[in-house]
């Protein structure tokens, strides 16, 4: 639990808002008589960041949380009376971050120790969002034993994947809490959060960066990267381009006036907090002394859509749970 | 000409003229006998001189609605679905009567109830606007609430009648109820909560509402009620009802409380847009208190207004003797005590029984509602009732029966009871526990399911309602591996004995000779 909720909190702070993050916890260990610690999850054993926070929102919980449902809101099929804040509003200019953590084997993921999902069924679920135009790139993120396999059969274009252990691996527990009991959170998730603590919403860094952090020694596991179904070299794929929400303010000189028009995108209406803003020709003439601020995205394309970022933080087992 | 044009700017400008809105915030402690105290947060934010959307308008455009303080994002639920009354509590433990009394709350139902009163004529089914206002209202407030389905949705006739009143007389109103006892509540329900409030918890009173000291309580809950009246035009109270145990940080026994000891946080500041704004505190009776700051006092009760008082205000009450636990047993504080059983081991049948004792000197009439899903069917020609062991014919009156249909419809009892003068009433009834198919069950099947709570209403005092505790039910479960144990029993089967036929038909048994 604490390894889905310790990504829910570093998108947040990357600027994502919690009307483009859709959580599914399945337990409630926070608000649980047994917590010792109430509306508290920690992911240290030291306790000196509460996970759960003053304004958390999960969207699915409890028995809510089922392959059934996961399925529908990466492809959208819903009923209409379903509520904006359960479904993923994306279109193909929305970059999704898929993060799913619980007990898993060679290609499955199992929900609520009941129910799995197989790498088959997440492969055909993103292949249907791609012919629906449902996503412009994916970061598919795993922690769970043998987490390689799950994404061993994605086939559809401009998906990076990475898990925490190949085929035959074992997942391990990072740190455990002598007063609740437990083991609090994965190494995986551990040394990627560590990361991340390093990042802000202007950073750099790319994703080849944080691949490049992964110390196989300290993980326990051998973590895995495919990128072939990628079509950007990673050392230019920026961190933020899919945990953060980024838009930059720039101050132009006086002299290098541009006419401007912004031009907002009526296509990615659905998403509110999206910043859609395309840039016409500038034309040369320096007639204004007006200081023109504008918005633009960053990347290598010309257009940039923070849209909606999922974490899946499918939960099986109480708390970090030594996976087997 | 300039009349005219008087005329027709007024005429302009009434449309548009926002209704009149207020929002009143209120705090009320009060300390229990068994040392523990109660505090009950209400929010009421009054749209005046508004009514309820008429059901016959759903199918055209609404008009515009112009908010300030009135909550937005539950004002377009309730015009979406045409809804005249809503109550929608989450709760989590069981309430005392016997030690806390009536609360102030009324709905302390353990787990998500939700009912509703609309007025039908609408293009959609009133079923159809049940159905998107437990999703939305699931989405508003991150609860399961979209798993109140058919399988719980009930239509009690008496036990739930509209606190406030319901519009046009013209048109049939409809009551749709239903409760889901496991749901539990968490941060992510005050959150979206307190997003609805003008000052959300910035300022004021709701400053107080700290999750990390709510939710470790002995008992909390949280309600949304929308009410309509005449006068006073669309209201929403928002709710928070807490038990605290101050004894349970004390080393010395000591009773003592203050808001930093109980939310750990102090009012800073108020909120401006509330009309009023104000901290109740009740005095208890025997015993010497002091309460700080200097309170107004009025009757029984000491009054705090929060714009008025120095900030920042930690209201605390400090006690002259250390709490001694009471001996032998309290004496109830409500007129009746109900306990509700569900007996029998075997997962096939067993016996519902409720135990129910009238502590007044007088008869006293309640209406006994169970909403039960079909997990569990009652058998309506067992049911008895026994005052001191003799079967008794005249307490049971008066009963509406809606018989569970399995797999799609709950039951629905209601029953007029006339409890005799000090005694203890009980009624029994066999029921025989359901055997799910293997894909309705639940993912943790062996815990059992959480049956909703029945409601004891006393005709006296008006508006009272007991709810029981809720109950757990265990029903049979399947070995969830069996099924593909035998998938492959067969198939092995299956494979053996098609492949031997399948030699035998299709291979020569030939002698070869090697040399």
């Amino acid at each position: 639990m604490a390894n889905a909720l310790g990504m829910y909190r570093t998108v947040k702070r990357l600027g994502i808002p919690d009307s483009n993050i859709i959580l599914m916890l399945a337990d409630d260990v926070s608000c649980n008589p047994r917590n010792k610690f109430p509306a508290s999850v920690y992911a240290q054993p030291g306790r000196h960041l509460d996970l759960y926070g003053d304004n958390i929102e999960v969207d699915y919980r409890g028995y809510e949380v089922t392959v059934e449902n996961f399925i529908r809101v990466l492809t959208g099929r819903m009923e209409p009376s379903v509520p904006r804040s359960k479904r993923l509003l994306t279109d193909d200019r929305s970059n999704i971050f898929v993060y799913m953590t619980g007990h898993g084997g060679n290609e499955f993921l199992k929900f609520q120790d009941n129910e799995e999902i197989s790498a088959f069924d997440i492969a055909d679920a993103f292949e249907q969002m791609y012919q629906k135009k449902r996503y412009n790139e994916i970061l598919f993120m795993i922690d769970t034993c043998q987490a390689n396999t799950m994404y061993s059969k994605l086939y559809s274009p401009n998906i990076l994947a990475t898990g925490s252990s190949e085929k035959g691996q074992n997942s391990y527990s990072h740190s455990s809490d002598n007063d609740i009991g437990v083991a609090v959170i994965d190494a995986f998730t551990h040394y990627i959060l560590e990361f991340m603590e390093g990042i802000n919403k202007t950073s750099q860094m790319s994703m080849d960066d944080l691949i490049k952090s992964w110390d196989v020694s300290k993980i326990g596991s051998n973590p895995g990267v495919r990128s072939d179904l990628f079509n950007r070299p990673l050392y230019n794929t920026r961190i933020t381009d899919f945990f953060g929400g980024v838009a930059q303010v720039e101050v132009e000189s006086p002299n290098s006036f541009h006419e401007e028009f912004v031009v907002c995108n009526e296509a990615d209406s659905i998403e509110k907090e999206s910043v859609q803003v395309n840039r016409t020709i500038p034309t040369s003439s320096p007639t204004s002394m007006f200081h023109h601020v504008w918005l633009y995205a960053k990347a290598r394309k010309h257009l940039r859509t923070w849209a909606a970022l999922v974490i899946i933080g499918s939960l099986v087992g109480w708390v970090g749970f030594v996976k087997r | 000409m300039w009349n005219i044009r008087y005329f027709l700017l007024v005429g302009l400008c009434v449309p548009t003229l926002a209704a009149i809105e207020s929002f009143f915030e209120e705090l009320s402690l009060r300390n229990l006998n068994d040392g523990k105290v109660a505090s009950r947060f209400s929010f009421t934010t009054r749209l005046e001189g508004v009514s309820p959307r008429d059901p016959r308008t759903l199918g055209f455009d609404d008009e515009a609605q112009h908010y300030r303080v009135f909550p937005l994002a539950l004002g377009q639920i309730l015009r979406e679905y045409g809804v005249s009354e809503l109550h929608l509590t989450l709760n989590a433990g069981r309430w005392d009567y016997d030690r806390w009394g009536y609360p102030e709350e009324k709905g302390v139902g353990t787990g998500a109830e939700l009912w509703a009163w609309m007025g039908d004529g609408a293009p959609m089914s009133i079923d159809n606007r049940w159905k998107g206002l437990r999703n939305a209202l699931a989405g508003l407030f991150c609860a399961s609430l979209g798993s109140m389905d058919e399988l719980r949705t009930t239509a009690p006739s008496q036990a739930f009648p509209p606190e406030g009143r319901l519009p046009s007389v013209d048109l049939p109103h409809q009551l749709r109820h239903a409760s889901l006892p496991s749901e539990h509540v968490c941060t992510e329900n005050l959150t979206p909560f307190l997003k609805l409030l003008p000052c959300k918890s910035l300022s004021g009173i709701a400053s107080l509402l700290n999750p990390h000291r709510l939710f470790d309580a002995d008992w909390h809950g949280m309600g949304v009620h929308v009410l309509w009246g005449e006068e006073e035009g669309v209201e929403v109270r928002l709710a928070f009802q807490s038990v605290m145990d101050p004894l349970r940080y004390s080393l010395s026994m000591s009773r003592d409380w203050s808001f930093q000891s109980l939310f750990s946080r102090v009012i800073n500041k108020t909120c401006p847009v509330a009309v009023s704004s104000r901290v109740t505190v009740a005095l208890p009776q025997q015993d010497a208190i002091e309460i700080k700051p200097n309170p107004s006092i009025e009757g029984e009760a000491a009054f705090f207004d929060v714009a008025t008082v120095a900030k920042p205000l930690n209201v605390g009450m400090h006690w002259q003797h250390n709490f001694q636990y009471p001996l032998g047993e309290p004496i109830p504080l409500t007129p009746l005590s109900v306990q509700r059983t569900l007996k029998g081991s075997s997962q096939d049948r067993g016996q519902l029984s409720l135990v129910i004792i009238n502590h007044e000197t007088t008869t006293v009439y309640a209406r006994y509602l169970e909403t039960m899903p079909w997990l569990v069917q009652f058998h309506l020609h067992t049911l008895q009732a026994q005052v001191k062991g003799i079967t008794s014919g005249n307490i049971i009156s008066n009963f509406t029966y809606v018989p569970a249909v399995p797999h799609s419809r709950p039951t629905t009892f209601e029953a007029m009871l006339s409890l005799p003068p000090r005694s203890t009433i009980h009624l029994t009834m066999d029921v025989t526990k359901a055997f799910l198919r293997y894909t309705e069950h639940q993912p943790d099947a062996q815990r059992g399911w959480d049956l909703p709570p029945a409601v004891i209403t006393p005709v006296e005092p008006l508006n009272s309602r007991m709810y029981t505790a809720g109950l757990l039910v265990d029903l049979a479960t399947p070995d969830f591996s069996m099924p593909y144990n035998v998938i492959i029993f067969t198939c092995s089967l299956m494979a053996f004995i098609f492949g031997s036929i399948f030699n035998l038909l299709t291979r020569k048994f030939v002698v070869v000779r090697l040399d």
